[in-house]
């Protein structure tokens, strides 16, 4: 078995097939998370987000909720939830919400305003009342990671940085694929009895290497992240589902967002000022001191939806569909994070009873393998070894960073990142990144040349992240770092 | 609660700042200058840009757009203030080259060629064009900021070896070439290495105030031409360059108050009469007959940026915006032309802020407005310029006013 794509579908699939015994391989064009997993909130909802509008979506997000609240403690944050009601928002909604809840079955208790804010300091003094919801937050790097330790344990081969240029077919099936590593260019062929496409907002061009299509709506969310970590709790907005109504922390920082708007092409997202506008303000309605803290990047996701007719993006359902294209492929859409497990289950359900096997799907009540690794953030060792430190945002030592480079060979310092934090904090991998390629080149693991090219394309994509945050002490560290490299080191244009 | 009258204080202790304060000490005026810390001038390279768009600075400035500050300066206060800094600082010991008719070549830790104009001693050896000598390159074991590798992509025939000092940050090996002990084991080991290349450079770490004796004495040693190549901050020869000036304007009698954000002013009419500050326990407030506003830009805080404008923070001067939020940066990082280069502060010929009532405020340095110091490589350089005409004018109006 082939898939294609390595967002938590993707792992998640993996992790479901390697648990029933099945030889698989997963190949992704980037690194894991690289598309919409890694480009969201990171809420592992309680279904109260869908309680009113899509209560099927809403039962499967809290039955995964409870699920993965067990299986992946050291991925998982039990923060748990408000949807706080505003003066002027809607009684009726209000009434909808927790009948919606109560039909669903999702614990959802209502709180007085002035419990609300001894639980979350920093609401808005003005509240009129909250309820509470088992909201998580959710590390979505780290749970595709965890999915992927238990294929690689029992022998999946994964390949991360390879994409796919070709889906072979004979006589009519998909029997392999072609994968070129985007680092050397060399062409790997796979073979494989059945290809599953897991590529979200991709599905449709990957699909179509395959003469099949699949029919999406594709909708850009946009997101920023904030310099600090402004609540303890999910804060929901209680009405219906809009833009920048949803706060998540996640460790150190929070998370806001997003704005829906639809689009033609996954790649080459651009975000607008006025999206930025509307999320801080909206966002400044149910936590003001929002309108005044640090803003580090804006950046944007493209949710895969089922195709639908409905104009407001908001309103098309979270659902997901397994789509048998009758020729050896199988595409999973839809869907959202809080349901990768059971999208995974699905489409591996539908692969066994294609090949007439019985083994049934253990993926809800083993835990994630590779937690007991973990440590969380053990910053007294950190600090110990304070002259080591090459990102002092994130405290990542060189050690962390040499150790991932032989962990995983890799040659693309986001890798680096996404494992270590390395240039997630305030300043965005102005310094760390100079220094962790002069690493790589000194490892000799990358070129002088190399480490010279990849500096360039960092501080470009680096700045695509950015430029929509640019004021106060943002802008005030952007202008440092052009300063650094276009005056002090005198960087050139690339070529 | 106020205790001292000062004839002018100035705000902002970076280049334009400690230049436009020695200029006015010179003249005899009691002058002091507040700062909230240490100024960006210790994160530059410690060399002096004056214009690197022609080989010719001065005919680089010349090419300018009308509205550029360098238009507010004549030509020969262009040289006057180049050639005053020279004299300055070979005095405070950190002797500068070069001279405002010809730009030189430095060396960067990226490889590249960055064009300045006056340059450290300590850099002058770097190779200039046609010039492409074989470089072997000593850097330090664990130094974290300075990487061969990023010069060698440039420059295939250079070569490196390691050292190993002890320590590890740009500061603390610096410290240890003020070490004789340290820096006779160094020296031997040097000689002992035998360098067949044609010349010798280091991150720029060799010291702090002995930083020229240490460069002329290993080139004594080893016979061949050593220079500095400046690196990401902490920045040794922005700190020398710091210090040198700081020595200057004290050595002319001008005093110092560190660690004092101005947070507000006192004001007559048209004349501001003090600026004061939150701090408790000491003066709280320094009155004096005129002032001289070097806060420098975003990056030293002289102007703020909102998400709805931007902001000089002591005097509230009206600040040139240049649009709306989305058109301060355009979408290609690398292309040195972001409007946002040009937001500050616009003055007359007199260095008085425009559109602004106050009689005895001059502005100068990079707070100034239209200077897109970047695409210009104009820093330090319009700095000596702009103070030299924002000191003139505010002596000559001290003058007047007696």
């Amino acid at each position: 078995m082939i898939i294609i794509g390595g967002g938590a579908t993707g792992c998640g699939i993996a992790r479901d097939l390697a648990l029933r015994g099945i030889p698989h391989c997963l190949v992704e064009k980037g690194d894991f998370a690289a598309g919409a997993t890694g480009a969201c909130h990171g809420l592992l909802h309680s279904g109260g987000r869908y309680a009113v509008t899509d209560p099927v979506a809403a039962r499967e997000c809290y039955e995964e909720n409870l699920i993965l609240r067990r299986i992946g403690r050291k991925c998982v944050e039990q923060t748990g939830g408000l949807f706080v009601r505003l003066p002027g928002d809607s009684k009726r909604f209000r009434e909808l919400f927790l009948r919606g809840c109560e039909d669903v079955g999702i614990p959802a208790e209502v709180i007085s305003s002035t419990l609300a804010i001894d639980l979350v300091p920093n609401l808005n003094p003005d509240i009129e009342e909250a309820i509470r919801v088992p909201d998580c937050s959710i590390d979505p790097f780290r749970l595709c990671l965890l999915n992927i330790r238990t294929s690689e344990l029992r022998g999946g081969m994964i390949f991360t940085r390879h994409k796919v240029t070709e889906i072979i077919k004979s006589h009519g099936r998909c029997t392999g694929v072609k994968a070129v590593d985007q680092t050397t260019g060399e062409e790997k062929e796979i073979h494989a009895k059945i290809i599953v496409n897991a590529t979200g907002a991709w599905a449709d061009i990957v699909a179509t290497l395959a003469g099949s299509e699949v029919p999406l709506t594709l909708v850009k969310g946009s997101l920023v992240i904030t310099n600090h970590r402004l609540t303890n709790m999910v804060i929901n907005r209680l009405r219906q589902p809009s833009d920048g109504d949803i706060i998540v922390p996640n460790e150190a920082v929070c998370l806001a967002g997003t704005t829906s708007l639809a689009i033609e092409n996954p790649d080459n997202l651009l975000i607008e000022a006025s999206e930025v506008d509307t999320i801080i303000s909206e966002a400044g309605r149910t936590i003001p001191h929002f309108n005044k803290t640090r803003i580090i990047r804006a950046f944007s996701g493209v949710r895969p939806l089922l195709k639908s007719k409905k104009a407001d993006s908001h309103e098309i359902t979270r659902g997901f569909q397994i789509i048998d294209h009758q020729n050896g492929l199988l595409s999973i859409v839809g869907g959202k994070l809080s349901t990768f497990r059971l999208m995974a289950e699905k489409t591996v359900d539908t692969i066994m009873t294609i090949f007439h096997l019985k083994k049934a799907c253990e993926t809800a009540e083993i835990p994630l393998d590779g937690q007991e690794e973990l440590s969380g953030y053990p910053l007294s060792k950190r600090l110990a070894d304070m002259t080591n430190i090459v990102c002092e945002c994130e405290l990542v030592t060189r050690q962390n960073v040499e150790k991932i480079i032989q962990q995983t060979a890799t040659r693309n310092v986001g890798d680096i990142s996404h494992r270590t934090r390395l240039g997630m904090g305030p300043c965005q991998g102005g310094f760390c990144t100079f220094r962790a390629l002069g690493i790589m080149n000194d490892m000799s693991i990358i070129s002088p040349e190399q480490s010279m090219e990849m500096l360039r394309g960092f501080l470009q994509r680096r700045f695509k992240g950015i430029r929509y945050a640019l004021w106060g002490d943002q802008l005030r560290e952007e202008q440092l770092v052009e300063y650094i490299y276009l005056g002090i080191l005198s960087m050139e244009k690339p070529q | 609660m106020s205790v001292t009258e000062y004839d002018a204080v100035i705000i902002g202790a970076g280049v334009a700042g400690l230049t436009a304060g020695t200029l006015l000490a010179e003249r005899g005026l009691k002058v002091a200058l507040v700062t909230k810390g240490e100024p960006t001038a210790c994160l530059s390279t410690g060399c002096v840009d004056v214009c690197s768009l022609s080989k010719n600075p001065l005919s680089g400035i010349r090419s300018l757009p009308p509205e550029h500050p360098y238009n507010l300066v004549e030509e020969k206060t262009v040289k006057q203030s180049l050639e005053k800094f020279l004299a300055d600082m070979k005095d405070a010991g950190l002797p500068y080259s070069g001279s405002a008719d010809a730009n030189r070549l430095i060396l960067s830790a990226l490889g590249t060629s960055k064009i300045s104009c006056l340059i450290p001693s300590t850099m002058t050896a770097a190779p200039q064009e046609n010039h492409d000598g074989s470089v072997h390159i000593i850097t330090f074991k664990g130094l974290k900021d300075f990487y061969p590798g990023y010069i060698v992509s440039r420059r295939r025939s250079t070569t490196f070896s390691v050292y190993d000092a002890g320590v590890s940050t740009t500061m603390s090996i610096a410290a240890r070439f003020e070490e004789k002990d340290f820096f006779e084991r160094f020296i031997a080991w040097m000689t002992q290495r035998g360098i067949h290349e044609d010349g010798i450079a280091f991150p720029a770490v060799l010291g702090m105030e002995s930083a020229a004796d240490i460069v002329d004495t290993i080139s004594e040693r080893t016979g061949k031409p050593v220079f500095e190549i400046p690196t990401i901050p902490p920045s040794m020869p922005g700190r020398r360059l710091f210090n040198a000036l700081k020595k200057t304007f004290r050595n002319k009698g001008g005093t110092i108050y560190w660690s004092w954000p101005v947070a507000g002013m006192e004001k007559t009419g048209n004349i501001v009469e003090a600026v004061t500050t939150p701090s408790e326990g000491r003066p709280n407030s320094i009155n004096a007959r005129a002032f001289i506003l070097c806060t420098g830009s975003f990056v030293s805080g002289g102007l703020t940026a909102t998400r709805e404008g931007i902001l000089e923070n002591i005097f509230n001067l009206p600040v040139y915006v240049p649009g709306p939020r989305d058109t301060w940066f355009d979408n290609d990082y690398f292309s040195l032309n972001h409007n946002i280069g040009k937001a500050g502060i616009r003055a007359d010929a007199s260095m008085r802020p425009l559109d602004a009532p106050w009689k005895n405020i001059f502005v100068c340095g990079s707070i100034l407005a239209d200077t897109q110091i970047l695409k210009n490589g104009c820093g330090h350089g319009l700095a000596l310029a702009t103070a030299h005409v924002a000191a003139q004018s505010c002596a000559e109006y001290l003058l007047d006013e007696i």
